[in-house]
């Protein structure tokens, strides 16, 4: 469902008022997990919504998993999904929000480095008509040259590359339209660009700066590890995210400057050998035939790429019927998403 | 789960070429398997035809043995094998053993206690006779393996094996899969137990190992790394690899261009720019082929999963006492 602020401005009528998913993923966080609750309903409740919360235990080594069935008892209102064994952050949020029944699907840590009293600010942010609100850390508390300076240029690069220019894509307090993120594929090491990702469905996505805590209990557990896995996803998303429709296409395009200067090499070696009489240079002769080689093997592979889209699952009808606008005789209607 | 399932077994034992007598090898297991005092069934599938074998399973069956066999009309190998006893299984416990001696039956009991605490229990004969030669052999193998899947194991050539049956259904297994069930089945998050059993005195081949069986273990080392390690990734290694390659090439072609512009080398007489040309190249499919795993996965991603739930524990209310708890399994590898 898609609120606009323009058609309710007095607030969400009570019939529409959505439905809010807060996604709580926990790596072992025995000490954490009794006070995210705690915080989280104390900042929900004020609200006034109906709201569910989604823990997802990581496969934790200490009493997680125990508090987290104990809250579950106690508390209808949360959903536990618990992995059989530690499978990383992305699984995670995606175990989430597959599990999560809500419109509107908040995404956060389980270390109260994020705050719960902040969400109230992305509700509003939803309610103006955006599909994905994410949370800017400006004051983030975590050490410069190991944390924060690494994360800045990625986050750069990433905003760059996916042309998604988001200051902080490793703040997970995030919110989502519920229809939309759920149609979004996350795998891998993903959840550091799941706006990028989402990117394909092309939504509007707006940045509000969110209140930042340093950790109270714990070590931090997912770290902006290698600077090459970020390099190689970046690469990955940019490539699934424009182009897996059409890799014939893509890929030719790549090879197209190789096909001219292969062309070109050869064909001035030849000439040159022809008709100048001179020996064929070996270098230009060589060099203009490994461009061609290299572009054939190049469109191969694209047209290998059309071969797997075609067998796959994922055809982008499906992304842009997620924040398409239909307008029937001058009426906009917002709610086109019925599945 | 509020009721443990009685325990039922269903025995699967894989006959391949390597096969010992089969009135004589039942006997054994049906010792061990009685002394577990819980209820059983065997399978035995024969894989390829194996007349000896055949005629000492039918005179069982005819003396009244409450045997299953499953022939498989040529050679298929023993993961094979094991899919075609399991599609006629109906224990909650499924115990793989050797057609041919390997541990002490009367052990067998040890490996159906070990799933108490995990879902998968592999035989460790333990202490183990051969010759140092055979135990170079193995320390390499076993070694290698644990370098590759970061998982230590000591015996991955025994064929005993028990594990809850949910483990056979979500890890689908091909080709000498069988051998690295237990990488398989971690994979998935299910845990695995290494128990300590004997070994049976009359496990002794007799025969030469062929180089067959010295490199199609490594071979399948190798599948088994990029199973586990790469298949949901496949840039991380192609691209790795591709871009490494690459680099060095243009390096090269690069240092041989100034040679040529500022050094007066000639380029024409140097094997160096076929090598630094060919790594360019090199580099650029092995890239490709990364970027079309990645399209692979993406457009599947949504029938690969690459998690397990283990439950969903959610109480309703008006259900105060009766968790909804459903347990999930999805199709990974």
């Amino acid at each position: 469902m898609r609120y606009h602020a323009a058609l309710f401005p007095s607030g969400w009528p009570k019939a529409l008022r959505p439905k809010l998913s807060i996604i709580v993923p926990f790596y072992n966080e025995e000490e954490s997990i009794q006070a995210m609750y705690a915080a989280i309903v104390a900042a929900i409740d004020k609200l006034g919504v109906a709201y569910e919360m989604v823990f997802v235990d990581d496969g934790s080594r200490d009493k997680t998993a125990e508090l987290a069935t104990e809250l579950a008892r106690k508390d209808p209102r949360v959903r536990f999904v618990k992995f059989r064994r530690n499978y990383g952050q992305t699984p995670a949020m995606a175990a989430g929000i597959e599990h999560a029944t809500g419109d509107i699907l908040v995404t956060m840590d389980g270390d109260l480095q994020n705050d719960p009293a902040d969400i109230g600010l992305f509700l509003d942010k939803m309610a103006e008509g955006y599909d994905i609100v994410v949370g800017w850390r400006h004051n983030r508390q975590d050490k410069m040259v190991s944390r924060k300076i690494p994360s800045m240029i990625a986050n750069r690069l990433i905003g760059k590359v996916t042309g998604v220019p988001i200051r902080d894509n490793g703040c997970s307090l995030k919110a989502y339209r519920g229809d939309l993120i759920k149609e979004i594929p996350l795998y891998s090491e993903m959840h550091r660009f799941i706006p990028a990702m989402a990117s394909i469905a092309g939504p509007r996505i707006a940045e509000i700066k969110v209140r930042h805590h340093a950790r109270q209990f714990g070590k931090s557990k997912y770290g902006l590890s290698r600077v090459y896995k970020v390099l190689l996803d970046l690469m990955v998303i940019k490539t699934v995210a424009s182009f897996t429709s059409r890799p014939l296409l893509w890929f030719t395009l790549l090879t197209l400057p190789m096909m001219v200067a292969g062309t070109a090499l050869l064909a001035y070696s030849l000439y040159e050998a022809l008709y100048l009489r001179a020996a064929l240079s070996l270098p230009i002769a060589g060099t203009g035939v490994i461009c061609l080689t290299s572009a054939v093997i190049l469109i191969s592979a694209g047209a290998f790429g059309e071969l797997v889209y075609k067998l796959g699952d994922m055809r982008e009808f499906q992304f842009a019927r997620l924040t398409q606008r239909v307008t029937t005789g001058g009426r906009i209607q917002h709610e086109v998403l019925a599945k | 789960m509020t009721q443990r399932p009685e325990k039922t077994i269903s025995v699967i034992i894989p006959v391949g070429w390597r096969s010992a007598n089969a009135v004589e090898l039942y006997g054994e297991y049906k010792q061990g398997l009685d002394a577990t005092h819980l209820p059983y069934q065997v399978i035995f599938v024969i894989d390829g035809p194996n007349p000896a074998f055949q005629a000492g399973v039918e005179s069982l069956a005819k003396a009244g043995e409450p045997i299953q066999i499953v022939n498989l009309a040529r050679t298929f190998g023993e993961a094979t094998a094991i899919m075609a006893g399991f599609e006629q299984s109906q224990g909650n416990i499924i115990l793989t053993l050797p057609a041919y001696f390997q541990i002490d039956a009367a052990e067998i009991g040890k490996l159906i206690a070990g799933l108490d605490q995990a879902d998968l229990t592999v035989a460790h004969r333990w202490p183990r006779k051969g010759g140092w030669l055979e135990g170079l052999r193995r320390g390499a193998f076993h070694g290698l393996v644990k370098l590759m899947t970061k998982i230590p194991m000591r015996d991955l050539g025994c064929g005993a094996r028990a594990f809850k049956r949910i483990v056979l259904e979500e890890v689908s297994l091909y080709g000498d899969q069988h051998r690295f069930l237990p990488m398989l089945a971690d994979r998935q998050g299910f845990k695995v137990l290494e128990v300590d059993i004997r070994q049976s005195p009359k496990d002794r081949f007799e025969g030469v190992y062929g180089l067959r069986e010295y490199t199609r273990p490594f071979l399948d080392v190798f599948t088994v790394f990029f199973l586990v390690r790469f298949t949901k990734k496949p840039l991380r290694f192609f691209g790795m690899v591709g871009v490494s390659t690459f680099a060095i090439g243009v390096v090269l072609t690069f240092v041989m261009v100034i040679q040529r512009l500022f050094f007066n080398h000639q380029l024409a007489d140097r094997p160096a720019l076929l090598l630094s040309s060919l790594l360019v190249v090199l580099g650029l499919q092995l890239f490709a082929i990364g970027l079309l795993g990645e399209l692979i996965i993406f457009t599947h991603a949504k029938s690969i999963k690459d998690y397990q739930v283990d439950r969903v524990i959610s109480f309703p209310r008006g259900a105060e006492h009766q968790p909804v708890t459903e347990s999930e399994s999805a199709d990974g590898f």
